[in-house]
Parts: structure tokens; C-alpha cells; sequence
């Protein structure tokens, strides 16, 4: 057993924490977030350049041979800021799905260019009445000579405005709700019968909801076996889970810390707000929070990469904390900034809108109990 | 103890429904001269227009029965908006601490609705501790004015009302919370900036006001100089118990039940869901008590008491309540909460479901934050003396 990150982890920690306190100030994050396309280009170039984007890619796509623990390093310093780079669409999901699944011809085209930062790829899986089920597929690929054609709506899919290429997941057999029957495929983002309705979210990033009218893909572009993909998908969740799991963390620490910096500043009663006990428990209670988070993420994290199977039922447990965890230090760093704490003005609100977000993304808080509990 | 309505209750009931019945807005009607005609015919019934303002000022005299069937009644119909400032915040001090003349100036424009006030309390430095207030009011030489120099903020509705009622600081050489004097002057006019704050909802609502020089005479003060807590103190009682809104968070929670129903789950909706529905179910039960708390505490108010120490519970479990709906709200959106902006995907109810949610963590805010609520249920009920705001 051992916590320690390797000498090139560190280092990655250490780079990606300076640039994200030389680049995401809060101002500098509302500016971007605002401006088309959501994200900064030059951000993601340098992130391509710094070798980020290839990290938990192999060696022979053009990575670095890493895995979910260095995925762990740069999210939770992405956290802390809040990065509006499309890191988890590009690396994690539609990344992440090429990488288990994709011929080696689909690999070559395109994981070198997605890992400089020239290629953008995303995952499309959620649907309308999924809600948090992944097995929960109703848009069908009927398999037609050396073709499938791609037909239903898919629902909050990352990044798709900015993506050249989607990973769509559609049924090929069984009923809606089999995991038996799912196969993924890679799309042209702008193939014919896509359409797009492109929105703002609450944390400031970017979703589509995308519909497919006969849309064509050639059998070359199957992402795994037919049939066999829920496994792929699984798997690329659960690193989303863990991604998405260290950004909480990431931002978490930033919120118990400012909102005990702010209660040592701001007086009321003749007092700093940090001399009342109430609001000094309250403020303990946000630190074992981010710190049992943290034990939890470590553990997920370590046990994925051990085992990816016998891992599961800590990743459900993960993404429960997580969510619970992380509301609760959301509306308690409000809380204890009073007004301001509700306002666009302090950076804390914006933490808290992200933290709302990852619990409903991969399965929120409830979902991943009632997981945990029948696994 | 009787739960059971009287015949004359249930006939109040009645006319209650059919008089919001019979002046439903009609399809195609203007909102506001509609709004105008509805508080007038209210009024023609003896009062409506104004519950709970005493007789003597106008009000319908009704036993707590009525005004719980009344609360219910508008909570479940569409009648048209009102706002609390200065029908249920101002109008009570005029009463209580006004003179007469204030009294006929103001109290006929806040009953017409022609006035929109806004509240000047809060400061950047004073916000659970108002009496550290330092907007400064200088009275002239002559005794005719005052100059009133300084900022608020949370102010309400400030960029669109006409009047503010403030409280300013003629005096600093007491404790604090002497020497603050109650103002009431227009917002329209010079040495008055007015600049918004965003909140996390993304709505403006509330704003940070400056006054430079603004000149108030004096016979705009409620009351005499220097007194201006006492008055606002009382008035504090009525937002704390007027905050806690309990019969329309009823309704509310109907809706978020069938709101939930509305997700399908296999072959149920999320109301199946054991996780889901114990949530909704412990709401429930808090606000069946909340809703019993909050009536005996009219019960003893009316029966000429103060209200029991039950009442300072209200505003903590009230606001409570509204939040976790709130709440409740988001996670029956599932995937499509965290949607933002005006095209709206997923389920309808989705679309302010966030926003709702984010705008609600103020509940526990405004109005006296919960732990200095508590601070003061733990000292004025308990007479625990070590409480923090000693």
C-alpha cells in the first residue's frame, strides 16, 4: 500500500496547479464560459502540448501509458478552478471508449489527434427516459448490408457543438433495457441526419441534445463486438465517475478554505464570523466531508486500476459521497457567506452550481446507494 | 380541542372559492388593470384586500379558523401577486408608531397598491447584525431635514420602487442599537444609484442602493429620533413569521409529487423509487407539523397573547421545508437539472427547477440568518444566556 504519486505525477500535479491559478480567476472563467465556443482554444492547445491530453492514453496511440490515476492528478487541479476545457468529453469519455474498443484503424485516425488537441471527440449515451440507467437504450442501429443506420435522440451529451466525432451508444438487439444488444458507434459529429439543439449549463459548460434520422455509419466505424458494448460503456462511466469524483474533491477544498478565510474576515457582533462556535462546526463538518471524499476517491481510484470489475461496488459507494458530500459543502459554504454567498460575485457559487452538477451526471447520490446496496 | 370546522367555517370556505371563482382573470384581460380590480372587489367584501391589517385600519377582524382557510384558499388559486412591503412590513409600524397625518398619507397608496416600497435595512457591514448599521442621517440646522449619506444592500425590488422605508444612524455615541432613526423618503430622486446583484439563479431581484445627500424632511421620521430599532424590531417579528409561506409549500409539494409521477421508471414513476419517496414522505411530515405549529401560534396571538415560543420555530422549519421541495425538484430532473437558459429540455418543470433551487439557499438568509435565529430561540426561549449573539 502506498499514497504516494510517482516523481512525474508530481510534476503534472505541480504544472496543471499553476495553470490553473495563472489562468482561472474567477473573471477570466466568466469571460470564457460566455464567449464562443465555451472553452478556451489556446487553454487546450497548451494542454495538448504539456502531454495532458495523452496521459491515460498507451503508448502505441500516441499516450503516455498512464492510467485512472493520472486522470485523478489533473482533474482534481481542474477542480480547483473550475477548467472549462473539454477534458472529460475528449479524454475520458469519447477518448476513453476508442481506447477499449476501437479497431486499430479507428485508433490510428483518431486518438494521436485527439491527444494534440486537433481532433475533439465525444460520447452520446444518456437518453429522455433513461434518467440514470445506461442499459436504458432505445435509439436503434438497424444493420443493413456493410452499414448500420442510427435512429432515436440522445439527451445532455457533452461538448457535442465543439466535437468532430460522436460516440454513439444505440441498441442492435433486445429489448430497451437489456444490457445484451448495445453497441457503440463512431459518428461524424455533422453527418447527415444529425441535429443539434445546443445549451448552456448550469455550471457553465456546454450539452446538446442530439437527434439521429437515418444517419448512416459504415460497420468499419463499430466501437467493440455488436451487441457486446454495455461493458465498454460501463467501464468509461465508471472513469468518468472517478474524473468527475476528483473534480469534486478539487473543489471542495477550495470551498471549506475560502469559506473559512471569509469567516475570519468578515465581522458581525463585534466578532469575526470564525469566533462563533456554530458556524466553527459547521465549517468541521466541510472539512471531514472533503476529506472522507478524498479517502473514498483514493480507494476507487486504486481498486479501479487493480481490478475494474471488483471495483464496482466502491465506485457506486464514490459516487454517492460524492454527491451527498458535496451538496452539502456547497450549501454550507453559502450558507456561511450569508448574502454574498448567493450572489454571481464570489466564486463560491459557481463551485457549488458545479457540484450540483456532478451529482446528476453518471447517476446522482440516490442512484448510486440503491447500487451499492444490491451489489 | 376540536380539528373539526364549524357551519360558519365552512360557509366562509365557500364564499371564499366562489369569490375567487368569480374573478378569475379572463382569457385575453390586461394582468394589471385586472390585478387593480381584483384588490377593489376584494376590498368591497369587507376588508379582504387587506387580511391581516386590524379592523380599526380597515382589515376583515378574522379568527385565526379564517385566516388558515384564507391562506390554503389563495395558496390553490391564481389571485394576483402582491408584494410584503409595504402592505405587511411598513403598514404595521405606520399603525403601531406612525402619527396620524403619516398615517393618512401612506396607509390609503399601500392599500390601493399605487406604492411599490422597498426596504433600506441591511448593510455590506451589517447584515445578521443590523444594528451595526451606519447609514448616516445629519438633522439641519433648522430642524427641518435630514441628509442621509450611505449604502444598503439585499434591497428588494429597490429598482423599481418608489419609496423606501430605512433605517439610518443619527446617533453613535451609545450602544449600537440606539441612536438609529426610521426614514421613509422617495427613490426617484437625485443621490439615489441603484445597482443590481446577480444571484446564483440568474435573476435580479435584489440590489446594493447609495444615498448621497438625499434630503428627507422631517416629518417623513416614524416616531422620534434615536427609537427607529424598537419600531424595526417589531416589524422583524412579522417578515420572520410572514416567511415561512406554509400553505403554498402544501401546494408545492402536490406539485413536486405529480411532478415525479411524471418520470416514468419502469413500469411505475420515480414516486416507486423507495430512496425518492421516503424523502418526499419526511417532508411531508415536517410540514404537517410545521402547519400545526404555525396555527396554534396564531391561536394564542389571537387570543390576545404573545405568540408562544412555538412561533420562533417558523421561520427555521419554514424555510426549511421550501428548500428541500426545491431540492426535490432538481433530483426529480435527473440528468436535465443541470440544463440552464431559456430553451428548456427535458421535463417542464425542469426548466426553473435549478434555478428555483439555487435562489431558495436564500431562504435561510434573509429575514435573520438560521443560526442567529437559533441564537435567539436558544436565549429568549431556552434562557440560555452563552449564546453567540449575547
Amino acid at each position: 500500500m502506498n499514497f504516494e504519486l510517482s516523481e512525474e505525477q508530481k510534476m503534472i500535479q505541480q504544472s496543471v496547479e499553476r495553470f490553473v491559478q495563472e489562468n482561472y480567476d474567477l473573471s477570466n472563467r466568466i469571460k470564457i464560459s460566455a464567449e464562443e465556443p465555451g472553452f478556451s482554444k489556446d487553454y487546450w492547445s497548451s494542454m495538448a502540448e504539456l502531454g495532458w491530453l495523452g496521459l491515460a492514453f498507451d503508448e502505441e496511440d500516441g499516450g503516455f501509458g498512464g492510467n485512472q490515476i493520472d486522470t485523478l492528478v489533473v482533474m482534481e487541479q481542474f477542480g480547483k478552478g473550475l477548467v472549462l476545457e473539454p477534458f472529460l468529453a475528449n479524454v475520458v469519455l469519447g477518448g476513453g471508449a476508442i481506447k477499449r474498443g476501437g479497431s486499430e484503424l479507428i485508433k490510428q485516425s483518431i486518438l494521436p489527434d485527439l491527444i494534440e488537441g486537433k481532433l475533439q471527440v465525444t460520447l452520446a449515451y444518456a437518453e429522455e427516459q433513461s434518467r440514470f440507467d445506461l442499459e436504458d437504450v432505445a435509439t436503434s442501429a438497424r444493420e443493413e448490408s456493410e452499414s448500420f443506420v442510427l435512429n432515436g435522440k440522445k439527451s445532455m451529451v457533452l461538448n457535442a457543438e465543439s466535437a468532430d466525432k460522436i460516440v454513439v451508444v444505440a441498441r442492435t438487439s433486445g429489448s430497451q433495457v437489456d444490457e445484451n444488444g448495445i453497441s457503440l458507434f463512431l459518428v461524424d459529429a455533422n453527418a447527415d441526419g444529425i441535429e443539434k439543439e445546443n445549451f448552456p449549463t448550469v455550471d457553465g459548460l456546454r450539452a446538446s441534445e442530439i437527434s439521429f434520422k437515418d444517419v448512416v455509419v459504415s460497420s468499419e466505424n463499430l466501437i467493440g463486438k455488436k451487441d457486446e458494448g454495455f461493458e465498454i460503456l460501463r467501464a468509461v462511466t465508471n472513469d468518468a465517475i472517478l474524473a468527475i469524483a476528483a473534480e469534486a474533491v478539487g473543489a471542495m477544498e477550495v470551498l471549506y478554505k475560502d469559506t473559512v478565510e471569509y469567516t475570519q474576515q468578515r465581522e458581525q457582533f463585534d466578532h469575526p464570523l470564525s469566533d462563533f462556535q456554530v458556524l466553527q462546526h459547521r465549517m468541521v463538518d466541510m472539512f471531514m466531508e472533503y476529506e472522507q471524499c478524498k479517502s473514498l476517491l483514493f480507494r476507487a481510484t486504486m481498486e479501479t486500476v487493480q481490478d475494474p470489475v471488483l471495483s464496482q461496488r466502491t465506485v457506486h459507494a464514490l459516487k454517492h459521497l460524492i454527491g451527498k458530500s458535496g451538496i452539502f459543502v456547497g450549501e454550507s459554504a453559502v450558507q456561511l457567506h450569508g448574502g454574498m454567498g448567493v450572489t454571481e460575485e464570489l466564486r463560491i457559487g459557481h463551485f457549488f452550481k458545479r457540484l450540483l452538477v456532478i451529482d446528476s451526471q453518471f447517476g446522482n447520490s440516490d442512484f448510486h446507494l440503491e447500487k451499492f446496496t444490491n451489489l | 380541542m376540536d380539528i373539526k370546522l364549524n357551519s360558519e367555517d365552512l360557509a366562509f370556505r365557500e364564499e371564499v372559492k366562489s369569490f375567487f371563482e368569480d374573478n378569475k382573470i379572463k382569457p385575453g384581460e390586461d394582468y394589471f388593470s385586472w390585478r387593480l380590480g381584483w384588490f377593489e372587489k376584494a376590498r368591497e367584501k369587507g376588508g379582504w384586500d387587506v387580511p391581516k391589517w386590524p379592523e380599526k385600519f380597515g382589515g376583515p377582524g378574522w379568527t385565526p379558523t379564517q385566516h388558515y382557510i384564507w391562506e390554503q384558499e389563495t395558496a390553490r388559486a391564481n389571485i394576483p401577486f402582491d408584494l410584503p412591503f409595504g402592505l405587511g412590513m411598513l403598514a404595521p409600524i405606520l399603525m403601531n408608531y406612525g402619527n396620524e397625518e403619516q398615517q393618512q398619507r401612506f396607509l390609503p397608496d399601500i392599500r390601493d397598491r399605487k406604492v411599490n416600497w422597498c426596504q433600506g435595512y441591511s448593510e455590506p457591514g451589517a447584515g445578521s447584525d443590523l444594528a451595526n448599521l451606519k447609514t448616516k442621517a445629519v438633522l439641519s440646522d433648522d430642524g427641518s431635514y435630514y441628509t442621509v449619506n450611505g449604502s444598503k444592500i439585499w434591497t428588494t425590488l429597490a429598482h423599481v420602487a418608489d419609496w423606501i422605508f430605512c433605517l439610518t444612524r443619527t446617533d453613535d455615541s451609545g450602544i449600537k442599537q440606539q441612536g438609529i432613526t426610521f426614514l421613509l423618503f422617495p427613490m426617484k430622486q437625485e443621490g439615489i444609484e441603484v445597482k443590481p446583484i446577480i444571484t446564483l439563479g440568474g435573476s435580479h431581484t435584489v440590489n446594493t442602493v447609495h444615498f448621497t445627500d438625499v434630503k428627507v424632511p422631517v416629518e417623513n421620521r416614524i416616531g422620534e429620533e434615536g427609537k427607529g430599532w424598537t419600531y424595526a424590531k417589531g416589524l422583524l417579528e412579522h417578515e420572520r413569521t410572514g416567511l415561512a409561506g406554509l400553505s403554498k409549500s402544501l401546494v408545492e409539494l402536490e406539485q413536486l409529487k405529480d411532478n415525479a409521477r411524471s418520470i416514468k421508471r419502469g413500469n411505475g414513476n420515480l414516486m416507486d423509487e423507495s430512496s425518492y419517496k421516503s424523502k418526499v414522505g419526511e417532508l411531508e411530515i415536517d410540514l404537517l407539523a410545521t402547519e400545526f405549529t404555525e396555527l396554534r401560534s396564531l391561536a394564542s396571538a389571537a387570543a390576545g397573547g404573545d405568540p408562544g415560543p412555538e412561533s420562533s420555530i417558523l421561520k427555521l422549519k419554514g424555510t426549511e421545508i421550501k428548500q428541500r421541495i426545491q431540492k426535490l425538484t432538481v433530483e426529480a430532473s435527473g440528468i436535465y437539472s443541470s440544463a440552464w437558459g431559456d430553451k428548456g429540455v427535458g421535463p417542464a418543470f425542469a426548466k426553473s427547477g435549478t434555478g428555483g433551487y439555487l435562489n431558495s439557499r436564500y431562504f435561510t438568509i434573509y429575514g435573520g440568518a438560521s443560526e442567529v435565529q437559533k441564537d435567539i430561540v436558544a436565549k429568549k426561549v431556552l434562557g440560555l444566556t452563552k449564546g453567540s449573539s449575547k
